[in-house]
């Protein structure tokens, strides 16, 4: 850093000893001033690139989805103001958008807790340091990273088939498999278990969270004479309520934008029957093959308020069971 | 200078760097402003395979030799964004110059005034007039047809011999025909009879049979009673094993001709595009006849009509009107384009154009042809379907599969369809 030597004498180096007192003092505030000023200058224009991205790229395109989610807007043509149409038709007129939030909904609910009750075994059977902890712990981080891709989806599809895999391995028991992801009663189920299987975002979390607890804890309780189940109940479970409400926070949030799995294992229609029309992949369809952007951008903020009330609910009901250590 | 003011110096060089690199990046589709040596630059938006961007390439090549004063850039995606990427340039005015557009969503684009009226920019007296007109939109030409396909049954006659079966006789056969037909070459064990599809050509040729439109004008032209009985067809396949059930059917139906049964040598019958012939031929290296569509009883018509594969068509906004005529021109009446091209947007319709080209084609689209040839006295002209006929097949998709899981009743999927449909070619 040979700019910085340079730089030292910013001070004046040599105040005119005739000069006493005051001029010296003005100039040397001065200075600082314009010292200061020089530093707030360089520092707007690093964050320079920052807030022409937020403008830009964040806040103006949010605002410009919440005008257009008033008009009747095709893409090729000049939006057009309609009111709350959009909103109304949504409620009280468009069957598929509600099939679509009770899809999305039954989607949530189920595949939230089994995931996170999948991540927290596991995590538990991790702890017991093992050898090799962390290959293990990658390899079930693997499908984490995997499970949004589209590749995966169309393994899924593959596996799930008539004559895919699970059916393959049914039939060595003599049973004869449905077409998992192309009958309306089970293809849900298989996304649900897609998304099951990607358990190890949370896992980590919950691998970090329990080696936060004390071990000492297990210690006096083993003392004490309680059994593992106990311990587990007792001790684990409270502790690590603040990590399962971080991760329910998360996943519910996630999941509720879930969209590459339907669109692919769907071929891109939420079928068969509608049964796996993700909310996301109706907003999609809406907009990009209907043309119809302005309830599609309507769509979308119903759905960043279900998920803020969602987010809302969760925080108000996590003080009934999430337990933090430094309070009461 | 001191460090304060040579940072920021520096970080305002890299973020102008930044900038203008992004800029660069960005620049891609817009109209072009001569570029190098005073050429002038248009873009030409298509979607398709890797097969069809190499061919397209080329062609574009061939025209860059011939007229030396234009650049065609290609703007190439896949099937799956072709449509969202189309529809976001036109919306922030950034449309190509030239684009492939498929009937279904003509009258989205030429209704919402997106596309130029080609009527003088291009020669068309030597394609065929009523393909042609297939294009016209309230008498404007909007786009022309890139070449011909024609939805027809396929049938493997290796198949129907290993299941000791004679080809029917196609200038007459019913749709009771097809199906018991289908039922016992399934009984046989040697292949699957037939692979049903909810393909709006096929419903529009049906219809078409028992003397009514499916579309007429911003209605649906069929009656319910229409639907039901073709519904009827599928269900009565799917019972008597003619067919895969429906989940093994739905299965089929979300791949391409290459995991068909047809394709995989595991089926005798299947409705398809004549432009998938060759990928059906090849995938099962098996020769397969064209046939006949099976008719409704008591039909005058067949029903049976050619559909522009594609159109070219150029944007309402273009600047260079006069070099897209140019380079459609040449794609449609070039034996030069159509050398290179060959059927890969279907059959060529210019007449000079299809002579000169003619042996060059792979011998499953000469059996097109020579179908075609066969059976063009019977086909019926098409129009382009109205506004919101993009949704049509998700739609009918919708209602049949309904029907076949058993999930609502032919009368409430109908009834349904019907509203659905309407709704959205009306709106």
């Amino acid at each position: 850093m040979s700019e910085s030597i340079s730089v030292t004498p910013e001070r004046p180096p040599s105040a005119p000893p005739a000069a006493p007192g005051p001029p010296g003092r003005r100039r040397r505030t001065r200075n600082v001033n314009v010292h200061r000023r020089r530093e707030a200058r360089t520092a707007y224009v690093f964050l320079a690139p920052w807030f022409i991205g937020l403008f830009l790229v964040t806040v103006g395109p949010i605002l410009a989805s919440l005008y257009l989610s008033f008009t009747d807007y095709s893409l090729l043509e000049e939006a057009e103001w309609v009111g709350w149409d959009n909103y109304r038709e949504m409620f009280f007129e468009d069957t598929r958008f509600i099939q679509s939030l009770k899809v999305t909904t039954i989607y949530v609910v189920v595949s939230v807790p089994l995931q996170l009750a999948f991540a927290l075994a596991l995590a538990l059977a991790l702890d017991r340091g093992l050898r090799g902890l962390s290959f293990y712990r990658s390899i079930y981080y693997l499908p984490s990273l995997l499970g949004g891709s589209v590749a995966i989806a169309i393994l899924w599809r593959k596996i799930f088939g008539t004559d895919g895999l699970v059916n393959a391995l049914l039939s060595i028991f003599g049973i004869q498999g449905p077409g998992w992801v192309s009958d309306p009663d089970t293809a849900l189920g298989t996304l649900i278990l897609l998304h099951v299987w990607t358990f190890g975002a949370p896992m980590v979390i919950f691998l970090a969270g329990l080696r936060q607890i004390p071990q000492s804890y297990y210690e006096a309780a083993a003392v004490d004479g309680a059994s593992k189940l106990r311990q587990f109940r007792s001790i684990t479970l409270p502790l690590l309520t603040p990590i399962i409400f971080f991760n329910l926070v998360l996943e519910v949030i996630k999941s509720f934008q879930s969209f590459t799995q339907s669109f692919i294992v769907s071929g891109g229609s939420g079928g068969p029957v509608d049964s796996t029309l993700f909310y996301t992949l109706y907003l999609y369809l809406k907009g990009f093959k209907s043309y119809e952007m302005g309830y599609a951008a309507a769509m979308a903020w119903v759905l960043l308020l279900i998920i803020a009330g969602l987010t809302g609910v969760n925080f108000l009901a996590s003080k009934y069971w999430v337990f933090y250590g430094d309070s009461k | 200078m001191n460090l304060s003011s040579r940072k920021t110096m520096t970080v305002a060089a890299l973020s102008a760097a930044l900038l203008t690199a992004a800029a660069c990046g960005g620049d891609s589709g817009g109209a072009g402003d001569g570029g190098d040596g005073g050429k002038v630059k248009i873009t030409f938006a298509y979607w398709g395979s890797d097969a069809r961007q190499k061919l397209t390439e080329q062609a574009i090549q061939k025209f860059e030799e011939k007229s030396p004063t234009i650049d065609v850039e290609g703007d190439f995606s896949n099937w799956d964004s072709y449509y969202e990427k189309l529809a976001t340039k036109v919306a922030a005015n950034d449309a190509p110059d030239v684009l492939s557009i498929e009937i279904r969503g003509l009258s989205e684009y030429a209704g919402r005034g997106a596309l130029m009226d080609l009527g003088g920019k291009l020669p068309t007296a030597d394609l065929d007039q009523q393909v042609l007109s297939s294009g016209q939109i309230e008498g404007k030409q909007y786009a022309v047809p890139t070449g011909v396909n024609a939805f027809s049954m396929l049938a493997n006659p290796a198949a129907l011999e290993k299941a000791k079966k004679e080809l029917p006789d196609d200038t007459s056969w019913t749709w009771d025909q097809w199906v018991t037909l289908a039922q016992e070459i399934s009984a046989t064990g040697a292949a699957t009879g037939a692979e049903y599809n909810f393909n709006p050509a096929w419903l529009q040729i049906y219809a078409a049979q028992r003397g009514e439109k499916f579309y007429d004008g911003t209605k649906i032209g069929m009656s319910a009673d229409t639907i039901k009985s073709w519904w009827a067809i599928h269900q009565k396949l799917i019972e008597t094993k003619g067919s895969p059930d429906a989940a093994k059917s739905e299965e089929i139906g979300d791949t391409g001709p290459e995991q068909s049964l047809l394709g995989t040598n595991a089926g005798a019958m299947g409705m398809w595009w004549s432009n998938q012939l060759n990928a059906l031929t090849k995938s099962s290296g098996q020769d397969m006849t064209l046939l006949r569509m099976p008719k409704a009883e008591g039909a005058t018509t067949s029903g049976m009509f050619l559909q522009p594969a594609m159109f070219y068509a150029a944007s309402a906004k273009t600047e260079r009107a006069a070099e897209a005529g140019k380079f459609i021109d040449f794609l449609v009446n070039d034996p030069d384009a159509a050398g290179i091209l060959l059927s890969d947007r279907g059959l060529p319709t210019n007449a000079k154009v299809l002579a000169a080209v003619k042996d060059k084609l792979p011998p499953a689209d000469q059996k097109t042809l020579e179908f075609i040839d066969e059976v063009k006295s019977e086909l019926s002209p098409i129009e382009a379907p109205p506004k919101g006929a993009l949704e049509m097949e998700d739609i009918l998709e919708r209602a049949s599969e309904e029907v076949v899981f058993g999930r609502a009743t032919p009368d409430e999927a109908a009834a349904k369809f019907l509203q659905e449909a309407n709704a959205a070619i009306a709106g």
